[in-house]
């Protein structure tokens, strides 16, 4: 009886030491621990300095896209002759606003950062980069009361394209440096 | 001698599927254990956009615009006040004080980045560490309702501060 029990304790693991160092561990992981992932969007400031040199290219105008966000819409600018092959469409009568190119789907006015039309956005732009490979340039100009939030997504729809890929099966790039204008004050 | 033994056994706790559980935790939380240098905390005056953007962020000046206050590296540096949406009545925005603005100019927001540049600039001349070089470079964090007047004067601010290269931080949508 008395062997039996000397023997008993040695066979159970002591797992109090690791224990106490799980329970260390845990709090210090819990502080450090990141549930939400972070990333970063560059935009510079329109540059300030003497024009850069513009390699003249006789038959093709530089592309200014800007990309104009007000509360009745999204209008693109400066890509014209890609939107409008037949020409520009005729100016509106006196007296009328010149609606947006891609107006909110719910009417007039958008009411969030669903109703504004990104499906189109997308193709218009897929198509104005069709023209001009090489521009990377978009110029935002929001409107004063324009969410931050509808920035950030225009920048997203603008910077790449996940449902066209391109050669190495990646979201094909489109206009990923991001200028913000001052807009409409 | 029977009851002896009887009584060290209910004494000792058998901590077995504690173990477990601990163990499955702490994988957890190895797994999600912070690899970048940027922490937001988020609360109901700060909610980030989402975003498609991948590119992680990098350690800078920290400007964090809530809906009721602007904060410089943890430090609030100004309050924002609340005026009528014009757009949708009944609604308040938040708006930068007009005793505040200078034109564009947020003057106590100017002061604090001014001060904060020339010291990044000091410590860059000092080390003459490339790395530790001054470039300019601001981490914004917004709050994905604010209206772009406000957003328009505090990135003019910060221009004017020579702080010119943005980095908006946004919450990643995709792995």
């Amino acid at each position: 009886m008395a062997m039996k029990r000397r023997t008993e304790p040695s066979q159970e693991l002591n797992l109090v030491p690791i224990m106490n160092l799980v329970t260390i561990l845990i709090p210090v992981l819990l502080m450090a621990a990141q549930f939400v992932s972070l990333a970063v969007i560059d935009s510079t400031l329109p540059a300030i300095g003497p024009p850069q040199p513009m390699e003249e290219e006789p038959d093709k105008k530089p592309l200014m896209l800007s990309l104009a966000l007000s509360q009745k819409g999204i209008t693109i600018l400066g890509a014209d002759m890609v939107l409008f092959p037949e020409g520009a469409p005729p100016a509106p009568a006196e007296g009328t606003e010149k609606p947006p190119t891609l107006p909110c789907k719910s009417g007039s006015t958008c009411t969030g950062l669903d109703d504004y039309d990104w499906e189109q956005l997308r193709v218009k732009l897929n198509l104005i980069k069709d023209q001009y490979p090489d521009d990377q340039n978009v110029i935002l100009v929001p409107d004063n009361a324009i969410h931050y939030e509808i920035l950030v997504k225009t920048m997203d729809v603008a910077r790449d394209d996940d449902q066209t890929k391109d050669a190495d099966g990646k979201a094909r790039l489109l206009f990923p440096f991001v200028v913000i204008a001052g807009g409409a004050i | 001698m029977k009851k002896a033994r009887r009584a060290s056994a209910a004494t000792e706790l058998n901590i077995t599927s504690m173990m477990d559980m601990m163990t499955i935790i702490l994988v957890f939380l190895l797994k999600s254990f912070a690899s970048t240098e940027v922490n937001v905390t988020p609360s109901d005056e700060l909610v980030l956009p989402f975003s498609t953007a991948t590119k992680n962020p990098e350690l800078a000046v920290q400007l964090t615009v809530e809906r009721d206050k602007i904060i410089v590296d943890g430090v609030e540096v100004m309050q924002l006040i609340e005026v009528d949406d014009p757009n949708n009545p009944g609604q308040k925005v938040p708006a930068v004080a007009e005793t505040d603005l200078k034109g564009q100019l947020i003057g106590p927001l100017s002061d604090r980045l001014t001060e904060k540049a020339e010291t990044a600039k000091a410590i860059g001349e000092k080390t003459g560490n490339e790395k530790m070089a001054f470039k300019g470079q601001i981490l914004l964090m917004v709050d994905s309702k604010m209206p772009f007047n406000v957003l328009r004067s505090v990135m003019y601010t910060a221009g004017q501060a020579q702080f010119g290269e943005f980095r908006f931080v946004v919450y990643k949508l995709r792995e």
